[in-house]
Protein backbone atom coordinates (compact mmCIF):
# COMPACT_ATOMS: atom_id res chain seq x y z
CA UNK A 1 0.00 0.00 0.00
CA UNK A 2 1.30 3.45 -0.89
CA UNK A 3 0.85 6.48 1.35
CA UNK A 4 1.60 10.02 0.16
CA UNK A 5 2.60 12.88 2.45
CA UNK A 6 2.59 16.49 1.26
CA UNK A 7 5.94 17.75 2.46
CA UNK A 8 8.10 20.86 2.66
CA UNK A 9 11.24 18.83 1.89
CA UNK A 10 12.40 15.65 0.10
CA UNK A 11 12.67 13.41 3.18
CA UNK A 12 10.64 12.22 6.16
CA UNK A 13 12.45 14.59 8.50
CA UNK A 14 10.79 17.54 6.75
CA UNK A 15 7.62 19.15 8.01
CA UNK A 16 4.30 18.24 6.45
CA UNK A 17 3.09 20.91 4.06
CA UNK A 18 0.04 22.86 5.15
CA UNK A 19 -1.47 22.75 1.63
CA UNK A 20 -1.46 19.63 -0.54
CA UNK A 21 -1.80 21.34 -3.95
CA UNK A 22 1.19 23.67 -3.59
CA UNK A 23 3.44 21.58 -1.34
CA UNK A 24 7.07 21.46 -2.50
CA UNK A 25 7.27 17.65 -2.45
CA UNK A 26 5.03 14.63 -2.40
CA UNK A 27 6.64 11.86 -0.38
CA UNK A 28 5.33 8.50 -1.53
CA UNK A 29 5.97 5.71 0.94
CA UNK A 30 5.39 2.07 0.01
CA UNK A 31 4.47 0.45 3.33
CA UNK A 32 5.15 -3.07 2.06
CA UNK A 33 8.60 -2.57 0.54
CA UNK A 34 9.35 0.33 2.95
CA UNK A 35 10.70 2.49 0.14
CA UNK A 36 10.42 6.25 -0.18
CA UNK A 37 10.01 8.21 -3.39
CA UNK A 38 10.26 12.01 -3.21
CA UNK A 39 8.44 13.63 -6.11
CA UNK A 40 8.70 17.35 -6.80
CA UNK A 41 5.14 18.58 -6.89
CA UNK A 42 4.45 20.24 -10.27
CA UNK A 43 1.62 22.08 -8.52
CA UNK A 44 4.10 24.04 -6.39
CA UNK A 45 5.19 26.10 -9.41
CA UNK A 46 2.00 25.88 -11.49
CA UNK A 47 0.05 29.00 -12.29
CA UNK A 48 -3.25 27.16 -12.42
CA UNK A 49 -4.73 23.75 -11.60
CA UNK A 50 -2.06 23.13 -8.95
CA UNK A 51 -4.31 20.77 -7.00
CA UNK A 52 -5.25 18.75 -10.08
CA UNK A 53 -1.60 18.35 -11.11
CA UNK A 54 -0.81 17.01 -7.67
CA UNK A 55 -3.86 14.69 -7.89
CA UNK A 56 -2.58 13.29 -11.21
CA UNK A 57 0.82 12.61 -9.62
CA UNK A 58 -0.81 10.55 -6.86
CA UNK A 59 -3.20 8.65 -9.12
CA UNK A 60 -0.52 7.78 -11.66
CA UNK A 61 1.57 6.31 -8.81
CA UNK A 62 -1.27 4.23 -7.39
CA UNK A 63 -1.33 5.99 -4.02
CA UNK A 64 -4.12 4.86 -1.70
CA UNK A 65 -3.84 7.32 1.20
CA UNK A 66 -2.91 11.02 1.37
CA UNK A 67 -1.72 12.59 4.62
CA UNK A 68 -1.70 16.39 4.49
CA UNK A 69 -2.36 19.63 6.30
CA UNK A 70 -5.13 20.85 4.02
CA UNK A 71 -6.69 19.45 0.85
CA UNK A 72 -9.03 21.60 -1.27
CA UNK A 73 -12.60 20.29 -1.75
CA UNK A 74 -12.05 19.84 -5.51
CA UNK A 75 -8.83 17.83 -5.09
CA UNK A 76 -10.44 15.81 -2.29
CA UNK A 77 -13.44 15.06 -4.49
CA UNK A 78 -11.19 13.70 -7.28
CA UNK A 79 -9.05 11.69 -4.90
CA UNK A 80 -11.94 10.14 -3.00
CA UNK A 81 -13.86 9.42 -6.20
CA UNK A 82 -10.83 7.43 -7.29
CA UNK A 83 -10.47 5.46 -4.10
CA UNK A 84 -7.79 7.54 -2.35
CA UNK A 85 -8.41 8.19 1.35
CA UNK A 86 -7.61 11.76 2.42
CA UNK A 87 -6.46 12.43 6.00
CA UNK A 88 -6.21 16.21 6.41
CA UNK A 89 -5.68 18.52 9.39
CA UNK A 90 -2.28 16.97 10.22
CA UNK A 91 0.85 18.81 11.34
CA UNK A 92 4.39 17.89 12.37
CA UNK A 93 7.31 15.94 10.92
CA UNK A 94 6.67 13.42 8.15
CA UNK A 95 8.16 10.45 10.03
CA UNK A 96 5.96 11.06 13.11
CA UNK A 97 2.84 11.48 11.04
CA UNK A 98 3.55 8.26 9.15
CA UNK A 99 4.12 6.39 12.40
CA UNK A 100 0.88 7.74 13.86
CA UNK A 101 -0.95 6.64 10.72
CA UNK A 102 0.51 3.11 10.89
CA UNK A 103 -0.42 2.76 14.54
CA UNK A 104 -3.97 4.00 13.94
CA UNK A 105 -4.34 1.62 11.02
CA UNK A 106 -3.25 -1.38 13.05
CA UNK A 107 -5.62 -0.45 15.86
CA UNK A 108 -8.63 0.03 13.66
CA UNK A 109 -7.92 -3.09 11.60
CA UNK A 110 -9.07 -1.22 8.55
CA UNK A 111 -7.16 -3.44 6.14
CA UNK A 112 -9.54 -6.32 6.84
CA UNK A 113 -12.50 -4.22 5.80
CA UNK A 114 -11.00 -2.64 2.70
CA UNK A 115 -12.21 -5.24 0.17
CA UNK A 116 -15.92 -5.29 1.11
CA UNK A 117 -15.83 -1.48 1.36
CA UNK A 118 -14.41 -1.25 -2.15
CA UNK A 119 -17.12 -3.63 -3.40
CA UNK A 120 -19.84 -1.63 -1.66
CA UNK A 121 -18.48 1.57 -3.18
CA UNK A 122 -18.81 0.17 -6.72
CA UNK A 123 -22.42 -0.90 -6.15
CA UNK A 124 -23.24 2.00 -3.82
CA UNK A 125 -26.20 4.25 -4.59
CA UNK A 126 -23.97 7.31 -5.17
CA UNK A 127 -21.73 5.48 -7.62
CA UNK A 128 -24.70 4.03 -9.54
CA UNK A 129 -26.39 7.44 -9.64
CA UNK A 130 -23.20 9.15 -10.86
CA UNK A 131 -22.66 6.43 -13.48
CA UNK A 132 -26.26 6.77 -14.72
CA UNK A 133 -25.96 10.55 -14.89
CA UNK A 134 -22.59 10.35 -16.66
CA UNK A 135 -23.94 7.77 -19.13
CA UNK A 136 -27.00 9.88 -19.83
CA UNK A 137 -24.83 12.96 -20.46
CA UNK A 138 -22.50 11.00 -22.76
CA UNK A 139 -25.52 9.54 -24.55
CA UNK A 140 -27.16 12.96 -24.96
CA UNK A 141 -23.92 14.49 -26.20
CA UNK A 142 -23.87 11.98 -29.08
CA UNK A 143 -27.41 12.73 -30.20
CA UNK A 144 -27.19 16.22 -31.82
CA UNK A 145 -24.41 15.27 -34.24
CA UNK A 146 -25.85 11.78 -34.78
CA UNK A 147 -29.27 13.23 -35.69
CA UNK A 148 -27.53 15.69 -38.06
CA UNK A 149 -25.65 12.81 -39.68
CA UNK A 150 -28.89 10.80 -40.12
CA UNK A 151 -30.59 13.83 -41.72
CA UNK A 152 -27.60 14.45 -43.99
CA UNK A 153 -27.42 10.82 -45.06
CA UNK A 154 -31.14 10.92 -45.95
CA UNK A 155 -30.59 14.05 -48.04
CA UNK A 156 -27.50 12.54 -49.67
CA UNK A 157 -29.53 9.44 -50.60
CA UNK A 158 -32.25 11.48 -52.23
CA UNK A 159 -29.95 13.88 -54.11
CA UNK A 160 -26.99 11.75 -55.18
CA UNK A 161 -27.56 8.88 -57.55
CA UNK A 162 -26.01 5.45 -57.18
CA UNK A 163 -24.42 5.92 -60.61
CA UNK A 164 -22.52 8.99 -59.39
CA UNK A 165 -21.29 7.18 -56.28
CA UNK A 166 -20.23 4.24 -58.44
CA UNK A 167 -18.27 6.59 -60.69
CA UNK A 168 -16.25 7.91 -57.72
CA UNK A 169 -15.72 4.50 -56.12
CA UNK A 170 -14.79 2.29 -59.04
CA UNK A 171 -14.45 -0.92 -57.04
CA UNK A 172 -10.65 -0.88 -57.34
CA UNK A 173 -9.32 -2.06 -53.97
CA UNK A 174 -6.41 0.39 -53.62
CA UNK A 175 -8.09 3.50 -55.08
CA UNK A 176 -11.30 2.93 -53.10
CA UNK A 177 -9.29 2.44 -49.92
CA UNK A 178 -7.41 5.67 -50.63
CA UNK A 179 -10.56 7.74 -51.14
CA UNK A 180 -12.25 6.16 -48.13
CA UNK A 181 -9.19 6.91 -45.99
CA UNK A 182 -9.06 10.52 -47.25
CA UNK A 183 -12.74 11.10 -46.42
CA UNK A 184 -12.37 9.59 -42.95
CA UNK A 185 -9.24 11.66 -42.25
CA UNK A 186 -10.91 14.98 -42.98
CA UNK A 187 -13.99 14.29 -40.89
CA UNK A 188 -13.82 13.16 -37.32
CA UNK A 189 -15.99 12.58 -34.27
CA UNK A 190 -17.87 9.84 -32.47
CA UNK A 191 -17.41 6.45 -34.21
CA UNK A 192 -21.19 5.92 -34.24
CA UNK A 193 -21.52 8.63 -36.91
CA UNK A 194 -19.01 6.86 -39.15
CA UNK A 195 -20.99 3.60 -38.77
CA UNK A 196 -24.16 5.30 -40.03
CA UNK A 197 -22.41 7.05 -42.95
CA UNK A 198 -20.37 3.95 -43.86
CA UNK A 199 -23.45 1.73 -43.66
CA UNK A 200 -25.38 3.96 -46.03
CA UNK A 201 -22.41 4.30 -48.42
CA UNK A 202 -22.23 0.52 -48.47
CA UNK A 203 -25.93 0.36 -49.44
CA UNK A 204 -25.17 2.83 -52.23
CA UNK A 205 -22.73 0.32 -53.66
CA UNK A 206 -19.47 1.74 -52.29
CA UNK A 207 -16.96 -1.08 -51.85
CA UNK A 208 -16.14 -2.48 -48.42
CA UNK A 209 -12.49 -1.41 -48.95
CA UNK A 210 -13.52 2.25 -49.00
CA UNK A 211 -16.02 1.90 -46.15
CA UNK A 212 -13.49 0.09 -43.93
CA UNK A 213 -10.76 2.69 -44.60
CA UNK A 214 -13.33 5.38 -43.85
CA UNK A 215 -14.29 3.79 -40.51
CA UNK A 216 -10.63 3.35 -39.56
CA UNK A 217 -9.46 6.89 -40.29
CA UNK A 218 -12.60 8.53 -38.90
CA UNK A 219 -11.34 7.97 -35.34
CA UNK A 220 -7.60 7.33 -35.75
CA UNK A 221 -6.75 10.26 -38.08
CA UNK A 222 -8.12 13.73 -37.49
CA UNK A 223 -7.04 16.74 -39.53
CA UNK A 224 -9.69 18.84 -37.80
CA UNK A 225 -8.42 17.98 -34.32
CA UNK A 226 -4.71 18.10 -35.26
CA UNK A 227 -4.17 21.56 -33.65
CA UNK A 228 -5.67 20.34 -30.36
CA UNK A 229 -3.60 17.15 -30.43
CA UNK A 230 -0.44 19.12 -31.29
CA UNK A 231 -1.03 21.53 -28.41
CA UNK A 232 -1.51 18.68 -25.93
CA UNK A 233 0.99 16.07 -27.07
CA UNK A 234 3.45 17.99 -29.26
CA UNK A 235 3.45 18.75 -32.98
CA UNK A 236 5.93 16.00 -33.88
CA UNK A 237 3.91 13.36 -32.04
CA UNK A 238 0.59 14.52 -33.52
CA UNK A 239 1.80 14.71 -37.15
CA UNK A 240 3.72 11.44 -36.99
CA UNK A 241 0.85 9.57 -35.32
CA UNK A 242 -1.66 10.81 -37.91
CA UNK A 243 0.64 9.85 -40.82
CA UNK A 244 1.29 6.36 -39.37
CA UNK A 245 -2.46 5.80 -38.79
CA UNK A 246 -3.32 6.98 -42.32
CA UNK A 247 -0.77 4.62 -43.89
CA UNK A 248 -1.87 1.76 -41.64
CA UNK A 249 -5.49 2.19 -42.77
CA UNK A 250 -4.49 0.62 -46.11
CA UNK A 251 -3.19 -2.77 -44.93
CA UNK A 252 -5.86 -3.02 -42.21
CA UNK A 253 -8.72 -2.22 -44.63
CA UNK A 254 -7.39 -4.56 -47.33
CA UNK A 255 -6.73 -7.36 -44.82
CA UNK A 256 -10.20 -6.95 -43.28
CA UNK A 257 -11.98 -7.39 -46.60
CA UNK A 258 -9.77 -10.25 -47.79
CA UNK A 259 -10.02 -12.12 -44.45
CA UNK A 260 -13.79 -11.59 -44.44
CA UNK A 261 -13.99 -12.88 -48.01
CA UNK A 262 -11.94 -15.91 -47.03
CA UNK A 263 -14.06 -16.63 -43.94
CA UNK A 264 -17.51 -16.02 -45.42
CA UNK A 265 -16.81 -16.94 -49.04
CA UNK A 266 -18.07 -13.59 -50.40
CA UNK A 267 -16.42 -11.72 -53.30
CA UNK A 268 -13.95 -9.10 -52.03
CA UNK B 1 -13.33 12.40 -14.32
CA UNK B 2 -10.09 14.35 -14.08
CA UNK B 3 -10.14 15.32 -17.70
CA UNK B 4 -13.79 16.15 -17.52
CA UNK B 5 -13.28 18.30 -14.44
CA UNK B 6 -10.62 20.29 -16.28
CA UNK B 7 -12.96 20.94 -19.18
CA UNK B 8 -16.17 21.53 -17.22
CA UNK B 9 -16.51 25.23 -18.18
CA UNK B 10 -16.07 24.28 -21.84
CA UNK B 11 -18.74 21.56 -21.81
CA UNK B 12 -21.65 23.98 -22.18
CA UNK B 13 -20.05 25.71 -25.16
CA UNK B 14 -19.18 22.35 -26.72
CA UNK B 15 -22.80 21.17 -26.40
CA UNK B 16 -24.04 24.39 -28.00
CA UNK B 17 -21.52 23.96 -30.83
CA UNK B 18 -22.73 20.38 -31.34
CA UNK B 19 -26.24 21.65 -32.16
CA UNK B 20 -24.90 23.91 -34.93
CA UNK B 21 -24.37 20.95 -37.26
CA UNK B 22 -27.95 19.53 -37.15
CA UNK B 23 -29.33 23.08 -37.43
CA UNK B 24 -27.23 23.63 -40.58
CA UNK B 25 -28.51 20.32 -42.02
CA UNK B 26 -32.11 21.37 -41.29
CA UNK B 27 -31.39 24.66 -43.09
CA UNK B 28 -30.14 22.57 -46.02
CA UNK B 29 -33.45 20.67 -45.97
CA UNK B 30 -35.24 24.05 -46.11
CA UNK B 31 -33.16 25.11 -49.13
CA UNK B 32 -33.75 21.79 -50.93
CA UNK B 33 -37.48 22.05 -50.21
CA UNK B 34 -37.65 25.25 -52.29
CA UNK B 35 -35.55 23.83 -55.15
CA UNK B 36 -36.77 20.22 -55.33
CA UNK B 37 -39.60 19.58 -52.83
CA UNK B 38 -40.13 15.99 -54.05
CA UNK B 39 -36.65 15.05 -52.76
CA UNK B 40 -37.55 15.93 -49.16
CA UNK B 41 -40.12 13.14 -48.85
CA UNK B 42 -37.58 10.60 -50.10
CA UNK B 43 -34.91 11.96 -47.71
CA UNK B 44 -37.27 11.79 -44.73
CA UNK B 45 -38.27 8.21 -45.51
CA UNK B 46 -34.56 7.25 -45.49
CA UNK B 47 -34.13 9.16 -42.19
CA UNK B 48 -37.00 7.22 -40.58
CA UNK B 49 -35.58 3.88 -41.77
CA UNK B 50 -32.15 4.70 -40.32
CA UNK B 51 -33.63 5.92 -37.03
CA UNK B 52 -35.72 2.76 -36.66
CA UNK B 53 -32.67 0.60 -37.31
CA UNK B 54 -30.78 2.57 -34.64
CA UNK B 55 -33.37 2.32 -31.82
CA UNK B 56 -32.50 -1.10 -30.43
CA UNK B 57 -28.70 -0.79 -30.80
CA UNK B 58 -28.85 2.62 -29.07
CA UNK B 59 -30.66 1.06 -26.10
CA UNK B 60 -27.80 -1.46 -25.84
CA UNK B 61 -25.31 1.40 -26.19
CA UNK B 62 -26.78 3.11 -23.14
CA UNK B 63 -26.80 -0.12 -21.11
CA UNK B 64 -23.15 -0.94 -21.89
CA UNK B 65 -22.10 2.69 -21.38
CA UNK B 66 -23.69 2.56 -17.92
CA UNK B 67 -21.85 -0.67 -17.04
CA UNK B 68 -18.53 0.78 -18.20
CA UNK B 69 -19.11 3.92 -16.13
CA UNK B 70 -20.00 1.87 -13.03
CA UNK B 71 -16.96 -0.37 -13.26
CA UNK B 72 -14.24 1.78 -14.85
CA UNK B 73 -12.90 5.07 -13.63
CA UNK B 74 -10.71 7.43 -15.69
CA UNK B 75 -8.09 7.37 -12.93
CA UNK B 76 -7.70 3.62 -13.36
CA UNK B 77 -7.20 4.21 -17.07
CA UNK B 78 -4.60 6.84 -16.21
CA UNK B 79 -2.80 4.39 -13.96
CA UNK B 80 -2.65 1.89 -16.79
CA UNK B 81 -0.93 4.44 -19.01
CA UNK B 82 1.38 6.04 -16.52
CA UNK B 83 2.54 3.16 -14.39
CA UNK B 84 3.92 0.53 -16.72
CA UNK B 85 6.39 0.58 -19.58
CA UNK B 86 7.50 -1.76 -22.35
CA UNK B 87 5.23 -4.47 -23.75
CA UNK B 88 3.14 -4.60 -20.57
CA UNK B 89 2.56 -0.84 -20.71
CA UNK B 90 1.47 -1.11 -24.35
CA UNK B 91 -0.96 -3.94 -23.62
CA UNK B 92 -2.44 -2.01 -20.72
CA UNK B 93 -2.73 1.10 -22.92
CA UNK B 94 -4.60 -1.06 -25.42
CA UNK B 95 -7.16 -2.09 -22.80
CA UNK B 96 -7.34 1.47 -21.47
CA UNK B 97 -8.09 2.85 -24.96
CA UNK B 98 -10.88 0.32 -25.48
CA UNK B 99 -12.62 0.99 -22.17
CA UNK B 100 -12.17 4.77 -22.22
CA UNK B 101 -15.25 6.86 -22.94
CA UNK B 102 -16.12 10.50 -23.65
CA UNK B 103 -14.86 12.95 -26.27
CA UNK B 104 -11.17 12.86 -27.16
CA UNK B 105 -10.77 16.56 -26.27
CA UNK B 106 -11.54 15.69 -22.64
CA UNK B 107 -8.64 13.23 -22.62
CA UNK B 108 -5.93 15.52 -24.05
CA UNK B 109 -5.13 17.35 -20.77
CA UNK B 110 -4.71 14.06 -18.89
CA UNK B 111 -2.61 12.51 -21.67
CA UNK B 112 -0.43 15.62 -21.71
CA UNK B 113 0.24 15.29 -17.99
CA UNK B 114 1.01 11.61 -18.35
CA UNK B 115 3.42 12.41 -21.18
CA UNK B 116 5.06 15.12 -19.06
CA UNK B 117 5.31 12.58 -16.24
CA UNK B 118 7.24 10.20 -18.52
CA UNK B 119 4.64 8.02 -20.30
CA UNK B 120 6.06 6.89 -23.68
CA UNK B 121 4.80 7.81 -27.17
CA UNK B 122 3.93 4.16 -27.86
CA UNK B 123 1.34 3.63 -25.12
CA UNK B 124 -0.28 7.01 -25.79
CA UNK B 125 -0.53 6.26 -29.54
CA UNK B 126 -1.99 2.81 -28.76
CA UNK B 127 -4.48 4.40 -26.37
CA UNK B 128 -5.61 6.90 -29.03
CA UNK B 129 -5.89 4.23 -31.75
CA UNK B 130 -7.96 1.90 -29.61
CA UNK B 131 -10.50 4.61 -28.92
CA UNK B 132 -11.85 3.44 -32.30
CA UNK B 133 -12.71 0.09 -30.67
CA UNK B 134 -15.73 0.90 -28.53
CA UNK B 135 -17.46 -2.06 -26.88
CA UNK B 136 -20.56 0.01 -26.09
CA UNK B 137 -20.98 0.93 -29.77
CA UNK B 138 -20.62 -2.64 -31.04
CA UNK B 139 -24.42 -3.22 -31.13
CA UNK B 140 -24.74 -0.36 -33.64
CA UNK B 141 -21.79 -1.57 -35.70
CA UNK B 142 -23.14 -5.14 -35.77
CA UNK B 143 -26.54 -3.79 -36.83
CA UNK B 144 -24.99 -2.15 -39.89
CA UNK B 145 -22.24 -4.59 -40.87
CA UNK B 146 -22.94 -7.95 -39.22
CA UNK B 147 -20.96 -10.08 -36.74
CA UNK B 148 -18.24 -11.49 -39.02
CA UNK B 149 -17.16 -8.08 -40.33
CA UNK B 150 -17.12 -6.51 -36.85
CA UNK B 151 -15.07 -9.37 -35.39
CA UNK B 152 -12.48 -9.31 -38.19
CA UNK B 153 -12.18 -5.51 -38.19
CA UNK B 154 -11.93 -5.26 -34.39
CA UNK B 155 -9.25 -7.94 -34.25
CA UNK B 156 -7.20 -6.31 -37.02
CA UNK B 157 -7.61 -2.85 -35.47
CA UNK B 158 -6.22 -4.12 -32.18
CA UNK B 159 -3.27 -5.65 -34.04
CA UNK B 160 -2.89 -2.40 -35.98
CA UNK B 161 -2.78 -0.38 -32.78
CA UNK B 162 0.24 -2.37 -31.63
CA UNK B 163 1.97 -1.61 -34.94
CA UNK B 164 1.23 2.10 -34.42
CA UNK B 165 2.55 1.92 -30.85
CA UNK B 166 5.83 0.28 -31.81
CA UNK B 167 6.26 2.65 -34.79
CA UNK B 168 5.78 5.68 -32.55
CA UNK B 169 8.12 4.26 -29.92
CA UNK B 170 10.88 3.58 -32.50
CA UNK B 171 10.36 6.95 -34.21
CA UNK B 172 10.40 8.66 -30.81
CA UNK B 173 13.83 7.17 -30.04
CA UNK B 174 15.32 7.99 -33.46
CA UNK B 175 13.97 11.51 -34.05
Amino acid sequence: MKVAISSEGPDLESAISRRFGVSAYLLIVDLESETLEAVQNPGSVARHSAGIQAVVQLLSRDVQVLLTGYCSPVARQHLEANGVQVRAGLSGIGRDILQRYKTAEMESGEEERSEPESFRRVLGRDNLYNAARQSWNQFLSMLPVLSGVVLLVGLFNSLVSKQFVASVFSGHAVFDTFWGACAGSVFTGNPINSYVIGGELSKQGVSLFAVTAFLLTWVTVGLVQLPAESAALGRRFAILRNIVCFILAFPVALATVFVLAFVTGMDP
Amino acid sequence: MIAQADSEPKDGRRRKRATIFPICVLALYGAVYFIAPEKIGLALSVDVKILLSLCLPLAFVFAVLFLVNVLVRPSQVARFLGKHSGVKGMLLALVAGIISAGPIFAWYPLLKRLKDAGAGDGPIAIFLYNRAVKPFLLPVMIGFYGWPYVLVLTFLMILGSIVVGFSMEVAGRRL
